[in-house]
C-alpha cells in the first residue's frame, strides 16, 4: 500500500473501531487500565472537582492536576468525543514514531513509513488500552513526541513534553537522561560503530535547567489547580508507596499483597530503586546512540514499572520496528513471540478463571504476570543483545561471541 | 596491591580457555538435541498418548473427601416423613391429571404457581422464547421464593426440576418423557421446607419448562443477561445470590441408585464437594450413588480372552474408562450434562440428581429424605465452596483424578508439538554448507544461513483462519440447507490442490530462502500447540481431544512430489478438518448450543480447529 495513505487509513479504521460499541467491561479490565490510569477513577475525579469537591481527599482519584484541568475545561469527556479523543491521540502517537524513524534515516519519506505507523496502530497492546480509554495512551503519545522533538533537535517543545510526560507518570524520569543525550548528539543509527559521545556533555545542564523549570511550572500549575499540595502523594506517591493493590499484569501487586507489612517500605525502595540501576549502564553502553537506549529503558518501564498495564509493553514492542537494523541479531525472536502468544492469552483467561468464573484463583493470575514478565524480560535482553552484537557484524563462523 | 587486584581480576575473568570450552560445550549441547530432536518428540509423543491410555488406570485415582469443613454433611436427624410422601403422591396425582389432558405450558405453570401459593409461598411465571435460525422454542417457567425465616436472603439455595426428563438424552427423536416424580419431588418438597425455620438462606424452587432452554431463559433473567434471540419476561421476584443448586431428574417409578450429573457448559465443573457430601449423605441414607447412570458394570467385548474379562483390573479399567469417555463427551462438545450445566456460568455450584428408573426399591422416601439432608448441609456454608477440587474426573462416585493425573497427557502431546514446530523453524533458517570431504575429516559440518519470509506463511495462515470464519458464518445463515452447504465447503477447500496442479512444480529449496512449506509448519505446529496448552485449563476435555485429533496428523505433514500421493494426502486433511460437517446431528445440535446457550465449541472448531488442519493439508501441497 502506498505509505502516504496508511496512516490515514489506519486511523480512520481505528476511529470506526473506537465507534462500534463494546462491552463496558473493558472499561474496568485489569489489564487495559490501572486505578493510576482507569477513566472510570479520572472521570470520578472530574465529576467532584467540578461539585467543589478536593478528588484527591477520598483515596479514589490519583491521575495528575493536569488532567483534572484539561478535562473539566478544553477537553470533551463524552461517550464518543472521549472515544475520538483517545483514537486520535494514538494517531498522534503513530505520526510520532514514523517522524522519528525518517529522522533516525535522515530521508523525508521512506517505503517503511506505512508498516511503522501499522505496527503502531495496530498492537493489540496499544488498541485495547486506548478501547478501554485509559490515559497511558497519552503517556505512551506524549513519550513518542518527546522523542520525536529531540531527535529533531527541538530542545523546548522535547523538553516540556518530557515534562508533561514526568508530570503524568514519575517512573518516566528514567528517560531524562538519555533524552537529554539524544537533544546535544544525533539520532541516527551509530549501533554498528559503537564510539565514545562526541558531543560536549557540559550542554546537557542548560537543558536539564530549562526541564527543571518547565517542570516546576508544572508543579505550580498543578498545585494552584487543585487548591493544595494533596495532588502529589495522591499521584507521584502513589507509584512509590503502592496504596492500591488492584490487580495488573505487573510484578509490583501481588509481591506486596502476600508482604509483612513491616517489610513494606524497605521492599518498596528495593523495587522503586531497581528502576534507576538501568539508566546509567544502559547510557553508558549505549553513548553512541541515545535513541535506543531510551528505546531500552522504555523496555526496562514496560517489565517492571508499578501499576503495569499492556500499553507499556505495548509501546516498547511497537518501538522495536525503527530498529531493523537489529532483526538479524535476535537470537530468539521465535521464543519470544511465542512467549507473548502464550501469555497474551492466558492472562484474559486466568484472570476470567479467577474472578468472573470462581475456579481459579489469584495465584493463577499470579503465575502468568510472572510469565509476562519473562516474555517482557527476553524481549528486552534480546534487544539489548542485538544491539551490542551488530558492533561486531557477522564475522567468521568459527568465531564466536561472548559477553563477560 | 597492583598483585591484589591481578588476582582479583583473575578471580573475576575466567580463563580464555575455560570460555572456549564453555562455548564448545554450549554448542555440544545444541548440535546434540537438534540431532536428537525426532528421538526427543517421539518420546514426548509416546508418553502424551500413553498418559491418555493411563488415565483410566486405578492406580492414579485418589479417594473422594470433604475438602470444607463447615459442610458437615449427613450430620442432621432428617424429618422427611411418611406423611410427606403421601403429599408427594398426592401432587403426582394432579400433574398426572394435567399431563393426561395435554395441558400448554402456560396452564402448567399456573397449577404450579398456584400450588406455590396455596403453601404460602411467594410464587409467579415466567414466558420465554427463543428463536433460532433453524427452530423456536417457548414455554412457561414457574418458580418461587420461600424468604430465609433467619436472615436477609442475601444468599439462596435453588431446587429445581424441568418438565422434561434427561432420560431421552441419547435419543435422537424429540424429548418427551417428562420429569414427573421430580416436579412433584419439588413441590412436595417446598410443603416439608416451609415447616422449618432453620432456613440461612431463601429457598427458590424452579419448575423449569422444556429442558434446557426454561432454565436457561430463568437464569439470563434473574441475573440481567440479557440475548438478541432470547424474548423473556422480567421475573417478578427475586432473591439474594445463589450460591448452589440441585436440580431434580425422577422420570420413572421408583429406582435403584441415585445418578450425578455434574459437567457444565463449556467444560465447567462444580466444586467438588458438592458431589462428594451427596455421596456421603446418600451413603448414610442407604441409597447407593453412582455417577451418571452407569448402575452396571461395562460391557466387555466378547472377543476378549475370559482370564482378562474376569480380571479384576481389567473390569475397574473398564469402569472407569467408561466414566471418563462419558465426562470427555460431554465436556468436549461443551454442552453440559443437563439442566444443572446452565448454573454454573453464574458461579453457582449445581448438580442434577438423577433416579435412575429400576424396579425398586427406592422412591420419594429415599430421595426426600437425600435431598433435604443436603439441603441442610448447603444451609450450612458461611462463604461459597472454594476448598475442594475445580478441575477433576470422576472415575466413579467415590474415586476422581486430581488435575495431575490427567493434565500432563495434553500437554505432553502439546509440547511435543511445539518442539516439532521450532525444530522446523531451526531447519528453515539453516542450510548444510557444501561437503568439504577434502578437507580434515572430524571438522564441523558447516552451516549457512538463509532468510526466512514471514510475510507468506502469515498471510496464508491468516487466509485460513477467515475462511473459517466465513465457513461459522455460512453455517449460521443456511443453518436449514447445510446438507447443500458441506459439498461447497469441500469444494471450495479442495481449491489450493487444483491450483497447485496448475502451477509449474514446487521450487527446489535454495540456499538463500526458506522454503514456504517448512515455514507454514512451522507456524502451523506453534499455533497449534499454543491453542491445546491455552485450551487444557479451560476445557481440559477439548484439549484432549484437540491433541489426539491434531498432535499426529499435524508433525506428519510433508510435502510430496508425486501427484497421486499428494492429492491422497491432502484430501485426508480435508477430511479431517470438515469432516464433522456430515454429522447432520451434531452439527445442528451444536449449533443450537452456541446460539441459545452460547457454547464456543461450535465457533472455536470452524475458526480455530478446522483452519489449522486446513494448513497442515495446505503444507503437503506447497
Amino acid at each position: 500500500m502506498d505509505s502516504v495513505l496508511t496512516l490515514p487509513v489506519l486511523v480512520a479504521g481505528r476511529l470506526f473501531l473506537s465507534l462500534v460499541p463494546l462491552p463496558e467491561a473493558l472499561k474496568h479490565d485489569h489489564q487495559l487500565s490501572s486505578p493510576v490510569t482507569s477513566y472510570s477513577h479520572l472521570q470520578e475525579g472530574i465529576y467532584l472537582f467540578n461539585n467543589g469537591v478536593d478528588p484527591y481527599s477520598g483515596g479514589v482519584f490519583r491521575h495528575s492536576p493536569l488532567f483534572l484541568s484539561l478535562f473539566s475545561t478544553l477537553l470533551p469527556t463524552g461517550r464518543v468525543s472521549s472515544s475520538v479523543l483517545w483514537t486520535l491521540s494514538d494517531a498522534v502517537g503513530a505520526w510520532a514514531l514514523v517522524r522519528i524513524w525518517r529522522a533516525r534515516q535522515r530521508v523525508k519519506t521512506s517505503s517503511r513509513d506505512g508498516l511503522i505507523s501499522a505496527v503502531y496502530l495496530l498492537n493489540p497492546y496499544l488498541v485495547l488500552p486506548t478501547l478501554a480509554l485509559s490515559t497511558s495512551t497519552f503517556e505512551n503519545a506524549i513519550a513518542l513526541l518527546s522523542i520525536m522533538f529531540a531527535s529533531q533537535g527541538q530542545s523546548s517543545a522535547s523538553l516540556l513534553a518530557l515534562a508533561f510526560l514526568v508530570h503524568l507518570s514519575l517512573s518516566s524520569v528514567l528517560i531524562i537522561i538519555p533524552l537529554l543525550l539524544l537533544i546535544i548528539g544525533e539520532p541516527i543509527s551509530r549501533l554498528a560503530s559503537p564510539a565514545p559521545i562526541s558531543s560536549n556533555l557540559r550542554k546537557t545542564l542548560p537543558l536539564f535547567l530549562e526541564f527543571t523549570t518547565y517542570f516546576g511550572v508544572l508543579t505550580l500549575a498543578s498545585t494552584l489547580v487543585s487548591g493544595g499540595w494533596a495532588w502529589i502523594p495522591q499521584t507521584w506517591g502513589v507509584g512509590l508507596t503502592l496504596p492500591d493493590l488492584t490487580p495488573n499484569p505487573g510484578l509490583w501487586w501481588y509481591f506486596f499483597t502476600e508482604m509483612f507489612d513491616h517489610f513494606r517500605p524497605f521492599f518498596l525502595v528495593v523495587f522503586s530503586v531497581h528502576l534507576l540501576l538501568y539508566i546509567m549502564p544502559l547510557c553508558i553502553k549505549f553513548q553512541h546512540d541515545p535513541l535506543f537506549a531510551i528505546f531500552l529503558l522504555l523496555g526496562v518501564l514496560g517489565t517492571f514499572k508499578a501499576y503495569l498495564t499492556l500499553a507499556d509493553p505495548g509501546l516498547f514492542l511497537s518501538m522495536i520496528a525503527i530498529f531493523p537494523e537489529i532483526f538479524p541479531y535476535l537470537r530468539h525472536p521465535i521464543v519470544t513471540a511465542l512467549l507473548h502468544l502464550h501469555s497474551s492469552l492466558l492472562l484474559p483467561l486466568f484472570h476470567h478463571l479467577w474472578l468472573a468464573q470462581g475456579t481459579g484463583n489469584a495465584n493463577f493470575f499470579y503465575a502468568i504476570t510472572l510469565v509476562f514478565g519473562v516474555s517482557n524480560g527476553a524481549a528486552l535482553i534480546d534487544c539489548t543483545y542485538a544491539g551490542l552484537r551488530i558492533a561486531i557484524g557477522d564475522g567468521d563462523e568459527k568465531t564466536a561471541v561472548i559477553q563477560e | 596491591m597492583d598483585k591484589i587486584k591481578a588476582k582479583l581480576r583473575a578471580l573475576v575473568t575466567p580463563k580464555p580457555d575455560a570460555t572456549a570450552s564453555r562455548i564448545r560445550r554450549r554448542r555440544a549441547i545444541t548440535a546434540k538435541i537438534y540431532a536428537k530432536l525426532p528421538w526427543i518428540t517421539t518420546t514426548l509423543f509416546a508418553v502424551g498418548y500413553a498418559w491418555m491410555l493411563c488415565i483410566p488406570f486405578s492406580e492414579l485415582e485418589n479417594r473422594i473427601y470433604i475438602d470444607e469443613n463447615a459442610l458437615q454433611p449427613g450430620q442432621v436427624n432428617t424429618q422427611w416423613e411418611w406423611s410427606d410422601v403421601h403429599h408427594a403422591d398426592m401432587y403426582l396425582r394432579q400433574l398426572e391429571i394435567l399431563r393426561d389432558s395435554n395441558a400448554t405450558s402456560e396452564q402448567r405453570a399456573d397449577f404450579l404457581a398456584n400450588e406455590f401459593n396455596k403453601l404460602g409461598i411467594a410464587s409467579s411465571t415466567q414466558s420465554y422464547t427463543f428463536s433460532t435460525s433453524s427452530s423456536t422454542a417457548a414455554g412457561t417457567n414457574a418458580y418461587a421464593v420461600l424468604s430465609s425465616p433467619r436472615t436477609s436472603g442475601n444468599e439462596a439455595i435453588v431446587i429445581s426440576a424441568s418438565w422434561l426428563s434427561r432420560i431421552d438424552e441419547s435419543s435422537t427423536s424429540d424429548p418427551e418423557t417428562i420429569n414427573i416424580r421430580g416436579v412433584a419431588t419439588v413441590l412436595a418438597l417446598a410443603k416439608f421446607l416451609r415447616g422449618y425455620s432453620l432456613w440461612a438462606k431463601d429457598l427458590v424452587f424452579v419448575i423449569s419448562d422444556g429442558h434446557l432452554d426454561g432454565m436457561h431463559a430463568w437464569l439470563s433473567a434473574y441475573h440481567g443477561v440479557s440475548q438478541s434471540n432470547m424474548d423473556a419476561d422480567y421475573l417478578k421476584l427475586s432473591s439474594g445470590v445463589i450460591w448452589t443448586a440441585l436440580n431434580i431428574d425422577y422420570p420413572g417409578h421408583s429406582f435403584s441408585h441415585l445418578g450425578v450429573f455434574f459437567e457444565g457448559l463449556n467444560g465447567r465443573l462444580p466444586n467438588q464437594d458438592l458431589l462428594n457430601s451427596l455421596r456421603v449423605i446418600a451413603n448414610r441414607a442407604g441409597v447407593p450413588v453412582v455417577t451418571y447412570d452407569h448402575i452396571s458394570p461395562p460391557e466387555l467385548p466378547s472377543s476378549l480372552p475370559s482370564f482378562l474379562r474376569d480380571n479384576r483390573d481389567v473390569k475397574l479399567y473398564a469402569e472407569n474408562a467408561r466414566s471418563v469417555l462419558r465426562h470427555v463427551g460431554y465436556e468436549a462438545r461443551g454442552s453440559g450434562s443437563g439442566v444443572h450445566g446452565l448454573l454454573h456460568q453464574f458461579r453457582i455450584d449445581a448438580i442434577t440428581i438423577f433416579a435412575i428408573p429400576a424396579a425398586g426399591p427406592h422412591g420419594f422416601h429415599a430421595i426426600g429424605r437425600v435431598i433435604e439432608s443436603t439441603l441442610r448441609t448447603a444451609n450450612n456454608l458461611l462463604e461459597r465452596l472454594h476448598a475442594s477440587f475445580f478441575f477433576y474426573i470422576m472415575t466413579s462416585s467415590d474415586t476422581f483424578l486430581k488435575i495431575g493425573a490427567f493434565l500432563p497427557s495434553a500437554v505432553l502431546v502439546s509440547v511435543a508439538m511445539m518442539f516439532v514446530g521450532l525444530g522446523e523453524w531451526v531447519r528453515a533458517g539453516w542450510v548444510r554448507g557444501p561437503d568439504r570431504v577434502a578437507e580434515k575429516a572430524g571438522s564441523e559440518v558447516e552451516w549457512l544461513k538463509r532468510r526466512r519470509p514471514l510475510m507468506k506463511p502469515l498471510g496464508i495462515v491468516l487466509g485460513t483462519h477467515v475462511f473459517g470464519a466465513g465457513v461459522f458464518g455460512a453455517l449460521n445463515a443456511f443453518a436449514d440447507h447445510h446438507s447443500l452447504l458441506t459439498p461447497v465447503v469441500f469444494l471450495v477447500s479442495a481449491l489450493p490442490i487444483t491450483l497447485s496442479f496448475l502451477n509449474s512444480a514446487p521450487k527446489p529449496p535454495t540456499n538463500e530462502i526458506a522454503q514456504l512449506s517448512t515455514l507454514l509448519k512451522s507456524l502451523n505446529l506453534c499455533l497449534a500447540s499454543t491453542i491445546i496448552s491455552v485450551t487444557s485449563v479451560l476445557n481440559f476435555s477439548l484439549a484432549l481431544t484437540l491433541a489426539i485429533l491434531l498432535g499426529l496428523p499435524l508433525s506428519l505433514a510433508s510435502p510430496s512430489t508425486s501427484a497421486a500421493v499428494k492429492t491422497a494426502k491432502y484430501a485426508c486433511y480435508l477430511a479431517l478438518a470438515f469432516g464433522w460437517l456430515l454429522m447432520d446431528t451434531e452439527v445442528k445440535s451444536a449449533l443450537w448450543n452456541w446460539e441459545v446457550l452460547g457454547v464456543w465449541v461450535a465457533p472455536f472448531v470452524c475458526v480455530v480447529y478446522a483452519p489449522l488442519v486446513l494448513q497442515a493439508g495446505l503444507v503437503t501441497i506447497l
